[in-house]
Parts: C-alpha cells; sequence; structure tokens
C-alpha cells in the first residue's frame, strides 16, 4: 500500500474539505405542507400544541401589558389578514402550512401558498444581519447549517403581528429562532421554533411542527385572498371606523 | 478514460446549454434606451378590441379595475407595468417569478418538464409551461380566468386568453428581453405583442403593500 507523503496528505484534505461541506447538506427543495397525523403515525413524532392549542402555549408567557392588549383586541377588525395585508410570520410555521422551499446562491427562499398574508421568506445562507434592520412583517433571517439542521435567526419584526390566532402581541425585539431538519426517511422536515421577546414575554417558549415533503410532480396552488373586493372592502371600513372610535375615545 | 471524459464533456454542456435567469431584475423606463439601441416598445393600452370587446370596455365602471382593488392583475398586465420589479428563483423543473408588487402579480408557478394539464380550472394567474429554445425561455399560458383587464382602460378579456412569452439575457446577461404576446380570439382582433428590457440588479425586492385608491 503506496504511503503517501503527509504535506500531500493535508493538501488533499485542504481540497476536499470545501466539497464534502457542500456534499453534506442536500437541496431540500420542493413543496411541503403541514404534516397530519396520517404523515406522522409511523414516526411516533406528533406536533407539539396543534392548532388553536398554540394558544395555550404562548399566554402563560405574555408579560401584562400583552396579555392586557391581547384582552382588548379585536380578533376580526384588528386582524390585518382578514384584509389580505400581511400578518406576519409567526402565524404561519404552525398554521399556513403550504410552501415552496426553494435554493439559490446564498439563500433560500420560501414561498407560502397564503402570500398576501404570508409573503415571501428570505433566508440569507452568507451574511449577518444588518445593524438596524428597517422593521418588516417577516424580520430579516440568516441562516447556517450546525451539521444536519438549518439553524436560522430572524430578527428585525415590527410590532404589528400577532404570535399567534389568540391575538397575542410582540414588539419590534421579537427574536424567532427555528432549527430545521429532515427527519423521517428525508420526507419531514422538522422545524422547533423558539420564540423569545424580552419586552412582551416573560420567558421563552419553543415547540416543533413537521411538514411533509410532497411527491414529485406535486403542484402548489393558486392562492388569491382579495378574491371578493366587496366583502374585502367591508371588512377594511369595520376596522377603520373601529381605529376612528378608539382615538376619539382616547381623545 | 476517454469515455469518462466525454460523459463530463456531455454533462458541462448540457448544463450550459441555457442561461441561468435567476436574480432580481427591473423592467427600464420607456424613454430608456440600452447601449445596443434595444428599448421598450407597445403597451397593453394599444391592444386592438373586437367591437364587442371594444363596447364593453366603454361601458365598463373603471373604479371596478382590479388594479385598483389590490387584486392581482396577470401577467399581461403586471410585466408591462413601469418599472416593474421582479425575481426569478429556478428549480430542475420550475421556476418560480416574484414579484416585488405581491398583491398585483402574486408570483407565477412556470413548469419546465409537463404540458398543460388536459382540464384546467381558470385560474387568476393561469398556468404557465416553458421549454427552452437555445438561450429562450419561451412560456405558455392558458386557463385565466376572465376577472383581470388587459389595460386600465377596462379592456376584457374572455378565459380564451393565451400568452406567449420568451425571454432572453442580452447585453453579456445584464438585461433580460421579454417579449409578451397576447391572443384572444373573442375580445383581440389580432395578437398583440409588447417588448420590455429588465436590468439585472444588485439588490432585493421588498414586501410592497397595496393600498387601495378608494
Amino acid at each position: 500500500m503506496p504511503i503517501t507523503p503527509p504535506l500531500l496528505q493535508l493538501a488533499f484534505a485542504l481540497a476536499s474539505a470545501p466539497l464534502i461541506a457542500q456534499q453534506a447538506h442536500t437541496d431540500w427543495t420542493g413543496y411541503y405542507t403541514l404534516a397530519n397525523r396520517r404523515d406522522l403515525a409511523a414516526t411516533g413524532l406528533q406536533q407539539d400544541f396543534p392548532g388553536e392549542k398554540l394558544n395555550d402555549l404562548i399566554i402563560p408567557h405574555l408579560q401584562p401589558w400583552a396579555k392586557a392588549r391581547m384582552e382588548a383586541t379585536d380578533g376580526i377588525a384588528d386582524d390585518t389578514g382578514q384584509v389580505c395585508l400581511p400578518d406576519g410570520i409567526f402565524r404561519y410555521p404552525s398554521m399556513a402550512g403550504r410552501f415552496l422551499w426553494l435554493e439559490e446562491r446564498g439563500r433560500i427562499v420560501l414561498v407560502f401558498e397564503n402570500v398576501n398574508t404570508a409573503g415571501v421568506r428570505r433566508i440569507y445562507l452568507d451574511g449577518a444581519h444588518p445593524k438596524n434592520p428597517i422593521p418588516t412583517w417577516n424580520g430579516h433571517s440568516v441562516g447556517r447549517w450546525d451539521g444536519d439542521t438549518l439553524v436560522v435567526d430572524t430578527i428585525g419584526f415590527n410590532d404589528k403581528s400577532w404570535l399567534f390566532g389568540g391575538m397575542e402581541p410582540h414588539t419590534e425585539e421579537a427574536h424567532l429562532t427555528e432549527r430545521m431538519r429532515r427527519v423521517g426517511d428525508g420526507k419531514l422536515l422538522e422545524i422547533n421554533i423558539t420564540v423569545e421577546d424580552r419586552h412582551a414575554l416573560t420567558s421563552a417558549y419553543s415547540y416543533n411542527r413537521y411538514y411533509k415533503l410532497q411527491p414529485e410532480g406535486a403542484e402548489m396552488a393558486e392562492d388569491v385572498c382579495n378574491e371578493d373586493p366587496e366583502t374585502w372592502k367591508q371588512y377594511r371600513d369595520a376596522a377603520l371606523k373601529k381605529q376612528v372610535d378608539r382615538a376619539r375615545q382616547v381623545r | 478514460m476517454k469515455a469518462v471524459l466525454f460523459l463530463w464533456t456531455s454533462l458541462v454542456m448540457a448544463q450550459a446549454t441555457h442561461p441561468d435567469l435567476q436574480g432580481v431584475y427591473q423592467s427600464i423606463r420607456d424613454r430608456a434606451t440600452l447601449p445596443g439601441g434595444q428599448k421598450n416598445s407597445g403597451s397593453p393600452a394599444a391592444v386592438a378590441l373586437l367591437l364587442d370587446a371594444a363596447k364593453q370596455a366603454r361601458a365598463v365602471d373603471l373604479k371596478k379595475d382590479p388594479w385598483k382593488q389590490c387584486q392581482p392583475v396577470g401577467p399581461f398586465r403586471i410585466m408591462a407595468h413601469e418599472q416593474a420589479k421582479i425575481e426569478i428563483v429556478s428549480t430542475n423543473s420550475l421556476i418560480v417569478m416574484l414579484f416585488e408588487d405581491l398583491s398585483h402579480g402574486m408570483f407565477r408557478s412556470i413548469y419546465l418538464k409537463r404540458g398543460h394539464p388536459a382540464k384546467l380550472e381558470p385560474t387568476w394567474l393561469g398556468d404557465s409551461v416553458a421549454r427552452w429554445e437555445g438561450d429562450t425561455l419561451v412560456i405558455d399560458t392558458i386557463g385565466l380566468n376572465d376577472q383581470t383587464w388587459l389595460n386600465e382602460e377596462g379592456a376584457q378579456h374572455s378565459d380564451a386568453l393565451h400568452l406567449f412569452e420568451r425571454i432572453r439575457p442580452v447585453q453579456g446577461g445584464d438585461y433580460l428581453e421579454y417579449k409578451m404576446t397576447a391572443d384572444d380570439p373573442k375580445a383581440l382582433s389580432k395578437p398583440y405583442t409588447y417588448t420590455r428590457y429588465f436590468k439585472k440588479l444588485d439588490t432585493e425586492i421588498m414586501d410592497d403593500v397595496c393600498e387601495d385608491e378608494h
């Protein structure tokens, strides 16, 4: 067996390292939907706090002012999603459940079926957060690989969205950490979600969500929020009226 | 060894056959001219309508323009919009076109490995399939519902609207040449084509939220 000189071994190792690092992460491109019980049946996995039960996890973590704000919020008139405006991403990892995972140079793009309200997320793999990100509905996301797990860190949220359908508020200090990995023979995407907000929460909360990779050829449907402008206008007028009434009361 | 080399060369050539369109682009202003003399031409406002369609356009309430109601306006109109900003993301079987003006543009899924289904439920953006002709991506779209307008002057179309788009990089990849043709035997007296040039940008597209105009 030929003996390779140590320097040559080192050179080979250095040359191979970037290649191995690239190969370690398979392409996760595809169409994903929130996994149901049947999808998870054989795996022993289950969604934490499924559906509306997620409120039971979040509400005990709210600071008193945030709980008071939640109780004063109108679930319809104050819901931006009702008038087809964005309503932030906190409600989407757990509920929307349908998205395209697309990969391109240096970033991952997630396109949600409810694109009018959930919008598009871009996760940058080759950069850090800007020093003072402009607050947006979906924040600024950076990702890094930790073994087979993609760790996504998101800050720079505006304070207009809710943490979930229970109308739980958050501030611009909200910090979302998602640990994403493929499980179940690569057919499931596990997202461990942790939300921190030192101004709105007493402590962080975490939960898991599982998404199923749909078979090749499955297509995400078109979903237009504002198909009926008359209903949309009624909602919007009601929301505006409520805001005006509140402003009058304050005055 | 020769066989391996041949296989490798074939693979590289196969990959290099068509250009990578991935990136963010913005259409140039109508008055701008590229160094090669190319400039935007045509406009959705210039479509030639059949008599009945023209009458219908005159009668329509312009306040109900889908644009003014924050509804999708369809590929024909959004691609011609002044300084439209788009992002193209490609996979093996799908090209996704994202629009900064999300409410009016939504996002388009353009399928590369299938034809149109035999039965189509009409949708706002239709069913888009594409193939490469050399360096040109040729997109074919049918299955559009009749909710969108062809222009802001109330020109309606039918569900027989058929769109043909040709996209190719020009000026060393710094620009895309984009040609859009609309054909609708029930609404147009003849097919209509406009041309736009999109400049490749080194920026991101942002979330652009639509506010209704009244």
